[in-house]
């Protein structure tokens, strides 16, 4: 009874998971990049990175290395960090207090 | 993590082949989400209604995908002995983007529309505009 998928099955469909993600990175960062105003720009990158956290943990399975989670953890919270800081200096054009 | 269960060996297969392809479809899901956002955020004309495809980039594409993960670390034992490890920070990590995603959004959209970088039209009423969001 060997009904569990094995290693090798396991890891190639989490291979044939990342083609798809790395044609949204793609289109992505094409809207980074030709966003008409900065606020375009700052929700691209906001989105892409919050997909870079998913993207590096299936690396994280794939490699067999738990830690990396950590550094996905890190992605998430500097696009947060991005964002506000972002709509702070938009609203009050300074970054002081 | 069924060693003080004392279940058989085949009632833990059963069980780690469901968390496999139950994380296995979330995370596709989380893909087609990922790509429906992108090409959203390309082809929406105005930076108010790319809002709209940013919140399913971002719940759709890294809160379910994330779910995945962490279901499929806690199913795959090849992974080795510190796959709960990567199965909570997994799941500590998708609750944290479902509370931040959403402020860090909205966050800037009030930014964009009080700094007036960009202006919403067409519109019909605007009560952000008359009194300033309640300040």
């Amino acid at each position: 009874m060997t009904l569990e998928p094995g290693e090798s099955t396991v890891i190639t469909m989490l291979i044939a998971i990342l083609p798809i993600f790395i044609t949204a990175y793609i289109l992505y960062l094409v809207r980074a990049i030709r966003g008409p105003t900065i606020a375009d720009t700052v929700l691209a990158i906001d989105a892409f990175f919050f997909d870079v956290t998913v993207f590096v943990a299936v690396l994280g399975l794939i490699f067999k290395q738990p830690i990396m989670m950590v550094v996905a953890m890190l992605f998430a919270l500097w696009a947060y960090a991005l964002d506000v800081y972002v709509a702070k200096y938009l609203e009050r054009g300074e970054m002081g207090d | 993590m069924y060693m003080w269960l004392n279940i058989s060996k085949e009632v833990k297969w059963v069980i780690n082949t469901i968390l496999i392809y139950l994380g296995w479809v979330l995370l596709l899901i989380g893909a087609v989400a990922d790509l429906i956002a992108a090409i959203g955020l390309n082809r929406f004309p105005k930076f108010f209604v790319r809002l709209h495809a940013a919140t399913i980039g971002t719940i759709g594409g890294a809160f379910y995908p994330l779910l995945g993960v962490a279901l499929i670390a806690f199913g795959a034992e090849f992974v080795g002995p510190y796959r709960f490890f990567m199965g909570g920070a997994a799941l500590v990590t998708a609750f944290l983007i479902l509370l931040l995603a959403p402020a860090g959004s909205h966050a800037l959209a009030r930014a964009a529309h009080r700094s007036k970088l960009v202006k919403p039209e067409p519109v019909v009423v605007d009560h952000l505009e008359e009194d300033g969001g309640g300040e």
